[in-house]
């Protein structure tokens, strides 16, 4: 049987963390408060050569090799909803809308041969996956590639950037490599979560200022919508501190 | 007026101590350098922070990031646990025992700096500071035995 699918705007996936290519979160940093996110991918993983030309490789104290995917990512708690997203479940941005919602629900960061599992919704998700919804996936492969290829392209076309932030942080924040190990340890994996400016340092970008200013606000706005929610004090103190730094770097001349 | 204990735990004022360097003196040694950056974090003079790293790491330093961390922090010690100094190089070690969001924390680093035009100046850190590599000497099959029986060695202990 051929997986079918097709998007019914529940709206449902806008929601929670939203990897983007690093052009789209400069695109959108006025939008959405910016993060990378570390994920580890363990070398028994069916996407781990992927990983690694996406990511970095990163050996741990325990002298095994993992590959590291770092995401510029939309910073969000997993029920809060995209900031784009409208009262009636439609994209505010649809003409601009990220890669990541473009090639949804295929994955970049796998292989094409093995995103079938991806075309089942999750729990709470209305896709259509009946018998009129389209076929998008066969033998192994995605029947319109437009979208995938094109953040593919773009992933493969900012992984040298994102080795020269992965050397920095292990450089200058060698304890890193201790949660990466953790990370790799736990069964469920996990992700680690590091702050715009120490990416905008890193990679000495000449538009650092311009994109701090854009998020001291946005930062801030957040660090007050998760203030009294206690399981959401992680994302507070992000918030809070991150605010703090891209006030700093936006001032600075 | 009454002169104030020194942040960097050194026993001395802070006008005697670190005070000068943080206003721009040379510092004598590595060691008061790396004392004189700490009270800076505690005195929130990020800027003699940033101008006592060597040229080699001054844009890789995140200001804004070191400006948060000075604030948020509740710093409450410095330990210099070894110091060591060979012409213009330098080594420390030291732990910095500090609070951040409640937590006790501390930091454990061996820093190196380097004298430039009679200043000194932060060139890397290590964190965490793994010992010093055990040396391993070799010894040659015909060389006399370091037991020192004056036999060969292969004659001796390498048998």
């Amino acid at each position: 049987m051929e997986p079918r699918f097709a998007c019914t705007a529940c709206g449902k996936c806008c929601h929670g963390l939203l990897p983007l290519t690093l052009t789209d979160a400069v695109a959108h940093a006025v939008r959405f408060p910016l993060a990378l996110v570390w994920t580890v991918v363990r070398s028994n993983a069916k996407s781990y050569d992927l990983a690694t030309r996406l990511g970095t490789s990163v050996r741990l104290p325990n002298r095994k090799t993992v590959a590291v995917l770092i995401q510029p990512t939309a910073y969000l708690p997993n029920h809060f909803p995209c900031p784009a997203l409208q009262p009636d479940n439609l994209c505010g941005i649809h003409a601009d809308k990220p890669s990541r919602c473009r090639t949804m629900p295929f994955y970049p960061y796998r292989e094409e041969k093995d995103q079938a599992d991806l075309l089942v919704p999750r729990k709470g998700w209305e896709c259509d996956v009946s018998a009129e919804a389209p076929v998008v996936y066969r033998n192994h492969a995605i029947l319109d590639r437009k979208d995938f290829d094109r953040e593919r392209a773009e992933l493969l076309e900012q992984a040298p950037v994102m080795r020269t932030y992965a050397d920095y942080v292990l450089k200058y924040m060698p304890w890193i490599v201790n949660d990466l190990a953790k990370m790799a340890a736990a069964p469920a994996g996990g992700k680690l979560v590091t702050s715009l400016s120490s990416f905008l340092t890193a990679t000495r970008r000449t538009d650092a200022r311009e994109l701090a200013a854009a998020q001291a606000p946005l930062m801030q706005a957040m660090a007050e919508r998760t203030r009294t929610d206690p399981a959401l004090a992680d994302f507070h103190r992000n918030y809070a501190g991150w605010a703090k730094e891209m006030e700093r770097l936006a001032q600075r001349g | 007026m009454t002169s104030s204990a020194c942040p960097c735990c050194s026993g001395l004022s802070f006008e005697t101590c670190c005070g000068p360097i943080l206003a721009g003196a040379p510092s004598a040694t590595a060691e008061a350098l790396m004392r004189s950056r700490y009270t800076a974090f505690v005195r929130h003079d990020l800027d003699h922070v940033e101008r006592t790293h060597a040229p080699e790491i001054r844009d890789d330093f995140n200001r804004a990031e070191a400006e948060r961390v000075a604030d948020e922090c509740d710093w409450q010690r410095l330990d210099v646990l070894r110091a060591t100094e060979e012409g213009d190089e330098g080594t420390v070690e030291f732990l910095i025992h500090f609070r951040r969001d409640g937590q006790d924390m501390r930091h454990h680093e061996r820093a190196s700096f380097r004298r430039v035009d009679g200043q000194w100046l932060y060139s890397a850190g290590e964190v965490n500071p793994k010992g010093e590599p055990r040396r391993v000497v070799k010894v040659g099959r015909n060389e006399p035995c370091p037991c020192g029986s004056g036999k060969k060695f292969k004659a001796c202990c390498g048998r």
